[in-house]
């Protein structure tokens, strides 16, 4: 039976769909439509004569306004759908209104009630209902009458129920489960009720290779496929492997999946992310040292609390726009604002609670119950964060710290030698950012600067110009396009803004705001301000550009005068120190060539040891979140638009998950700290579940949840939820132990069994979710590129540190030419590599790597030619067949049939069956050893994990 | 308004399910995997060993495939197809109404009127400027929307929107949501293309052809008449034959492990991507080879030009023909390249006369051939051709420049072809051609018309990512009936 559809709005479906909604029944029989049928041409007949009485007496809800809705509305706002979030047949709702319109009734007054707006609107585009005829004139006016008489609703007529979102699994505690219990015992219950049972043990070499590439990302070498055939302890070999840095190197990707990290800033510009790299080692290490995982949670909300500044890269993990690429209006600059924060709640909420709670921005959210208060009180525990670099402390930084005394002194025996210069040649202080220069009161017509060159080479610039007369009494800036002054200038740039010479004399400073002159052009340039009459002037002040005059005259026009008089210049003046013009183009009166020089060298070591004594004091830097410590007021949005503001909303936890509120007034920390600490909570019903999930999902290819950050009403149900809930109650009492939950999985029987497929099983579970065989599936991008180099003998195994570059840029717009070669640094883990967001990396990109735009906590396992493409020509996977080709030749002797038999133990972890071995011999002879490897590389088995 | 990331589906549908199939322990365990699939109900099934074979439609399609031609850098509404005469009038004073307008980049100065005459065109007489005379000889065959209006007037994110129907990074590309949901005619091609600008990449670069969360099998493949598919030839090194018995092993392998492993779905598709890999090798050479075309549709494109960023423009045109004819599915066709103060896009910021008279000639010839060529070959009754850019600009000059700034408020693009009505004119700005003011079209109504030319239907076409069913076009959307044929 198919209820209202895209034909129209059958007017019986209404009806029976009102009738029936709620049944279990989506079949419905044919007699129970029929009397729907009937039932409704009574409820029509009943109809004919309802006006009258409705003009009688009051407007009735279920015998006047309800029928109205069930014809017109329903279809569009009732049990099926809620078209805008707006719901007509329940009461709650409908008052509640939809998305943004705020109430749809205003109770007594219908001339503000959004819904007779609505359909009435002459605007066709806009009237409710969108298709067919309009209310008619009687239906309205009873709409009218009702909603002025005070839109009586009686409670109790609704014939649907409000959906109750948190009546939902996983927002429920953690299940108690009893008895002896274990993670085969409670899949071979499921198995059993689907008639099904496990595949028996995998053979010992499949096994070593799967536990070492889902542990540690990486093939097993040959002897260490010999060492556990021979003695085949499990707990052992876990143990080795979870103890290896490999492990954290390859659960690190996991997680940085789940919040797109990257190292660029992503949109348009792209740029990058420097030290954003700290953020990867301190997963990686923190995994190696099996933090617990309330601690990891705890760091990477207040990190800062306990000097683990790079826990909080994790915060600022997604895109964000730089400033320069949000608009100068203020709706532009809030709502940039707004989704720097945006990044931040979804990042949080779906890595460690699995729930959507971004969805909440704009609206309800529609499937869970999470309001859109909940979402800004969320935003309000975070109102402090500001994107951007911090201090790294830790070793590096003390040592820093230590050095600081000395740059210090450097610095001050160098200003006072300078100082000392500066008096005995009598040279005038150096020139200030914003510079005012006094000179004798003229009475001038105009006033004209000549820039010969600037500190930087680059071409003049200034932000504003004034020139001050003290004429009436009180200094006035006469220099002012509103007082009638007129600029010129030799010329000015053409740029994306406005660069002209009318801003010198716009009156505006704020340097957010204002736009300065710059010349087309280095070199000598003049700008010159005609005033509206003649002004007595005594003081001009320039504020300085993007470069700073270095040296220039000013001079005026006085009255009468057809001779420009000079009144200042520079060359009395001790150079700043931030200019790098060569000795050559300095010219200082009244000194010589080698006092110049020596006054010019000076200035070049205090300009080092200043910039040293910088780096120091602020210390090594990680692009992580900072924090200010009274944060702005935090308030709803309404349809989330940042220029309407509804009320201010309290830092808290969504409401139907807790009751952590705190004052409005909280500071910043006191924020963080509470939200941390209620997140890392035992009995949180959603922490241990979502990490144990997520856990699982890389063991076995797909989680007991297959929507690993979405626990909400729109993710999958788990597909044991006592395995789950078992799991992640063990999780907690082993002390969040991240390493001991991989124990238990790897040592079970599920784990270890074999992947062979059984025909009658694939009918009953083709996608092995009952796990009645170990999964198999394709690696991941980074598993094949670190297994090519393991193989081919040439992983660099330097961890941690600055990335290395897959393309010719590490930021930036555009044009990123992939690298086709690589040395040994490129040769280190694919984690190591420098992660540019949006842009995919050559050969490995295709293989399904997150892209770092929206969280991807499931990569998607596509095959595609482009891969095949990759895999067969690339220079990287044809240079590294070579260096296998040549490995085998050094390692396994000079019959070729031995060298084939080794390279499949390499890569394979098995012996080559004998028809194999025999036309892989064959290649080799007739066109050698490379592209036997090359072919190696290429099979599926070695990009499986079986 | 600006809305995130947010989608709704109806949850009733779910509801029913769940509830409506439970009648026993056994059934229990697979409704409830039952119940994660139909999560993708909505979704196009997938073959995985042939992720590119033809899917049927949701109704009958009126366009089989597209060709979007797209100016980067956002192409000025006023100086092209959307003619003001009040512009001309008040060319020199304040914007009535706006006089202290501050935009994306600060203050504007005075209105400014077109900088090239506008002249009727065709029979219909649509006024189309001198900018780009030879599309405006088209006017005839398009479908002019001259009240598009966006949401962001930032370059990425607005291209993000157009393209992908996200103002945010890691959306699916609507290339992609179509080769997702229809495959290609071709199994030996990709099924979307990106054919990027000689000049180099649009400003949101690779987002504007990302698979985003869909299978990286649906991405576009960017190439172009400059720029080969990337690995597509073997090794120098390495002989034919050599090249050849390689790759005789790896299948020979694998077919061994499908041998040991029978029914595995992802063997047979890994099998069968490295034989469409082998056949691309043949057949995209074939497809790139634009010489082959006659001298007279050389000269009709515009590809014996001296000018050579627009013959090399004009052999993407011929390019995207052939393509299209091959039967791939999208063709994304990119004009103007990364933000270079207009030097290399539309960005007309600071000299746009100067700026777009370089850019006008590359642009203009060679997309009107296309028009040309593909309606001589009967093309155009089953190619849609869709002509888009991210934004708008002002119809005054920036403060202190020769050029406008951005304007999300009101933009012009066209459609032509399969299932569009020829020859008319849709929506207005007011009459400075500053803001959409009639029959405003928003990108998730332009997405759900391009769909609906293809036969899907906006609403219907989902994928779930993280807590949501997702659609191209967000929550919003509808189809523009009044342009449809």
């Amino acid at each position: 039976m198919k209820f209202s559809g895209n034909t129209g709005r059958p007017r019986i479906d209404g009806y029976v769909l009102f009738e029936s909604l709620k049944a279990d029944s989506i079949q419905v029989s044919a007699v129970k439509v029929m009397r729907d049928v009937r039932h409704t041409i009574l409820i029509a007949l009943a109809f004919a004569v309802m006006p009258s009485r409705a003009q009688a007496d009051r407007v009735d809800f279920v015998r006047d306004v309800r029928p109205i809705f069930q014809e017109n509305c329903y279809s569009c706002h009732g049990p099926e759908k809620q078209k805008s979030g707006l719901r007509l047949d329940i009461k709650a709702e409908a008052f509640r209104g939809g998305d943004g319109w705020g109430p749809s009734l205003i109770a007594g007054s219908a001339s503000e009630s959004p819904l007779i707006e609505l359909v009435t609107s002459e605007d066709e585009s806009s009237r409710m209902p969108p298709e067919g005829e309009p209310l008619t004139e009687e239906e309205v006016r009873v709409l009218t009458r009702w909603i002025d008489e005070g839109a009586v609703w009686p409670e109790g007529v609704d014939l649907a129920k409000p959906d109750d979102k948190s009546d939902h699994w996983s927002f429920k505690p953690l299940g108690v489960v009893s008895g002896d219990l274990s993670i085969d015992k409670l899949i071979e219950s499921k198995l059993a009720e689907v008639g099904l049972d496990r595949n028996p043990p995998t053979d010992p070499r499949t096994f070593v290779r799967r536990v070492y590439l889902g542990l540690t990302g990486l093939p097993p070498e040959p002897s260490d496929v010999a060492d556990f055939v021979r003695q085949p302890d499990v707990n052992t070999l876990v143990d080795e492997l979870l103890a290896s840095p490999r492990y954290g190197e390859r659960w690190a990707q996991h997680w940085l999946d789940v919040i797109r990290w990257a190292e660029t800033v992503g949109f348009e510009t792209n740029a990058e992310r420097r030290d954003a790299w700290h953020y990867r080692d301190w997963v990686i290490s923190s995994l190696n040292d099996d933090k617990p995982y309330d601690r990891f949670i705890f760091e990477q909300i207040a990190g800062d609390t306990v000097e683990e500044d790079a826990a909080l890269g994790f915060l600022v993990a997604g895109p964000a726009n730089l400033p320069g690429q949000i608009g100068r209006d203020e709706a532009a600059m809030r709502s940039a604002r707004q989704d720097e924060l945006d990044e931040v709640i979804r990042t949080v909420s779906q890595a460690f609670l699995g729930l959507t709670i971004g969805c909440a921005r704009c609206h309800d959210h529609k499937f869970d119950p999470i309001l859109q208060r909940d979402y800004y009180s969320m935003q309000a525990i975070f109102a402090g964060l500001e994107y951007g670099t911090r201090r790294l402390r830790g070793s590096l930084n003390d040592s820093w710290t230590s050095q600081m005394p000395a740059a210090r002194d450097r610095v001050n025996s160098l200003r006072a030698e300078l100082e000392s210069l500066r008096r005995k040649h009598q040279l005038r202080e150096p020139l200030a950012d914003v510079h005012t220069e006094s000179f004798e009161s003229v009475v001038a017509a105009s006033i004209r600067m000549r820039i010969d060159a600037t500190t930087n080479g680059a071409a003049a610039s200034l932000y504003e110009f004034e020139v001050w007369s003290n004429g009436k009494g009180t200094p006035e800036n006469v220099a002012l396009a509103a007082q009638g002054a007129i600029a010129s200038a030799s010329s000015f740039a053409l740029a994306n803004q406005s660069r002209h010479f009318d801003n010198l004399i716009d009156g505006s400073v704020d340097r957010r705001q204002a736009y300065p002159w710059v010349a087309a052009k280095p070199g000598p340039a003049w700008i010159q301000i005609t005033f509206d009459q003649p002004a007595t002037i005594d003081r001009a002040t320039f504020q300085r550009g993007s470069s700073m005059p270095a040296d220039f005259v000013i001079e005026v026009m006085p009255v009468g005068s057809s001779q420009w008089r000079e009144v200042i210049h520079t060359r009395d003046r001790l150079p700043r120190i931030d200019d790098t013009r060569g000795v050559d183009a300095v010219r200082l009166t009244s000194l010589s060539d080698e006092e110049t020089k020596r006054i010019l060298r000076l200035t070049a070591d205090l300009r080092r040891a200043s910039g040293e004594l910088a780096r120091l004091s602020a210390g090594p830097q990680v692009y992580a979140a900072s924090f200010r410590q009274d944060p702005v007021a935090t308030f709803r949005l309404r349809r989330g638009d940042a220029m309407q503001r509804g009320e201010e909303v309290p830092p808290a936890v969504p409401e139907f998950l807790g009751d952590l509120r705190l004052d409005f007034d909280a500071t910043d920390t006191e924020r963080r700290l509470a939200f941390a600490r209620w997140l890392t909570r035992e009995d949180h019903p959603l922490t241990a579940r979502v990490m144990v999930n997520r856990v699982w999902q890389h063991h076995f290819g797909v989680g007991l949840v297959r929507t690993p950050s979405d626990f909400g009403n729109m993710g999958t149900p788990p597909s044991h939820l006592e395995l789950l809930d078992w799991l992640a109650a063990r999780f907690v009492a082993d002390g969040w132990s991240l390493k001991k939950l991989h124990r238990l999985i790897l040592t079970s029987e599920t784990y270890r069994q074999s992947s062979a497929p059984r025909a009658e099983a694939l009918t009953v579970d083709a996608d092995s979710r009952f796990l009645w065989r170990f999964p198999p599936r394709r690696l991941e991008a980074e598993a094949i590129r670190d297994s090519i180099l393991s193989v081919s003998g040439k992983l660099n195994h330097k961890g941690g540190g600055r990335g290395f570059d897959f393309f010719n840029q590490r930021g930036g717009l555009s044009d990123y030419k992939p690298k086709e070669t690589f040395d040994a640094d490129g040769w280190r883990r694919m984690i190591y590599a420098h992660k540019v967001r949006m842009v995919s990396v050559g050969v490995f990109g295709a293989f399904d790597c997150p892209d770092a735009g929206q969280m991807k906590p499931v990569r998607t396992r596509s095959i595609t030619p482009v891969q095949s493409l990759g895999l067969f020509n690339s220079p990287f996977v044809n240079r590294q067949a070579a260096f296998f080709a040549a490995r085998l030749r050094a390692e396994a002797g000079d019959d070729l049939g031995d060298q084939i038999a080794f390279a499949f133990e390499l890569a394979h972890a098995r012996r080559p069956r004998p028809e194999e071995q025999a036309r892989l011999v064959t290649l080799a002879t007739d066109h050698g050893l490379e592209q036997v490897c090359r072919a190696i590389f290429n099979t599926a088995e070695f990009a499986i994990i079986k | 308004m600006n809305d995130p990331i947010c989608s709704c589906r109806s949850r009733l549908g779910r509801r029913r399910f769940l509830s409506g199939t439970v009648n026993s322990l056994s059934a229990i365990a697979l409704t409830s995997l039952a119940a994660e699939e139909q999560a993708v109900a909505e979704s196009p099934r997938i073959d995985p060993a042939r992720p590119y074979a033809p899917r049927q439609p949701h109704f009958e399609a009126k366009a089989k495939n597209v060709i979007v031609v797209f100016c980067s850098g956002a192409i000025s509404q006023v100086d092209t197809f959307d003619y003001k005469p009040k512009l001309i009038q008040l060319d020199g004073k304040p914007l009535p109404g706006n006089e202290k307008l501050v935009s994306f980049q600060g203050p504007n100065g005075n209105l400014t009127q077109p900088l090239w005459k506008f002249r009727p065109r065709g029979r219909s007489g649509k006024m189309v400027s001198d900018l780009l005379p030879h599309i405006g000889s088209m006017a005839d065959d398009l479908c002019f929307i001259h009240s598009m209006k966006s949401t962001s007037n930032t370059h990425g994110p607005a291209e993000n929107l157009m393209n992908t129907g996200f103002a945010f990074d890691g959306f699916p590309s609507m290339g992609a949501w179509v080769n997702f949901a229809l495959g290609s005619e071709n199994a030996d091609l990709p099924a979307f293309v990106a054919i990027e600008d000689p000049r180099g990449n649009p400003q949101s670069g690779p987002n504007n052809w990302a698979a985003g969360f869909l299978p990286a099998a649906f991405q576009g493949t960017p190439f172009s008449t400059t720029k080969p598919i990337r690995y597509l030839d073997r090794p120098k090194d390495v002989s034919d034959t050599a090249d050849r018995q390689t790759l005789s092993a790896v299948r020979f392998l694998d077919e061994q492990l499908r041998d040991r492993f029978p029914g595995d779905e992802q063997l047979a598709a890994r099998i069968a991507g490295y034989e469409l890999a082998a056949r691309m090798q043949l057949s995209v050479p074939e497809a790139v080879d634009v010489n082959s075309e006659p001298p007279s549709l050389q000269k009709l494109y515009g590809a014996d030009s001296p000018n050579e960023l627009k013959a090399a423009f004009a052999r993407n045109c011929m390019l995207a023909r052939r393509l299209i004819e091959r039967g791939v599915r999208f063709v994304q066709l990119f004009n103007g390249a990364y933000a270079s103060g207009g030097r290399l896009n539309w960005d007309g910021h600071s000299d746009l006369k100067r700026q777009y008279d370089v850019h006008g000639e590359i642009l203009d010839q060679p997309v009107a051939g296309l028009l040309i060529d593909l309606k001589q070959r009967g093309l155009l009754e089953e190619t849609l051709v869709v002509f888009a850019t991210e934004f708008g600009r002002m119809p005054m000059f920036q403060m202190g420049t020769y050029g406008r700034d951005h304007n999300p408020e009101g933009f012009t693009c066209w459609l032509a072809g399969a299932g569009v009505k020829p020859g008319i004119s849709y929506g207005a700005t007011d009459e400075y051609g500053f803001r959409a003011s009639e029959k405003i079209v928003t990108p998730a109504d332009f997405h759900a018309t391009i769909l609906h030319l293809l036969g899907l239907d906006h609403e219907r076409l989902t994928v779930y990512h993280n807590g949501i069913q997702r659609r191209l076009t967000n929550v919003e959307g509808h189809v523009i009936q009044d342009i449809l044929a």
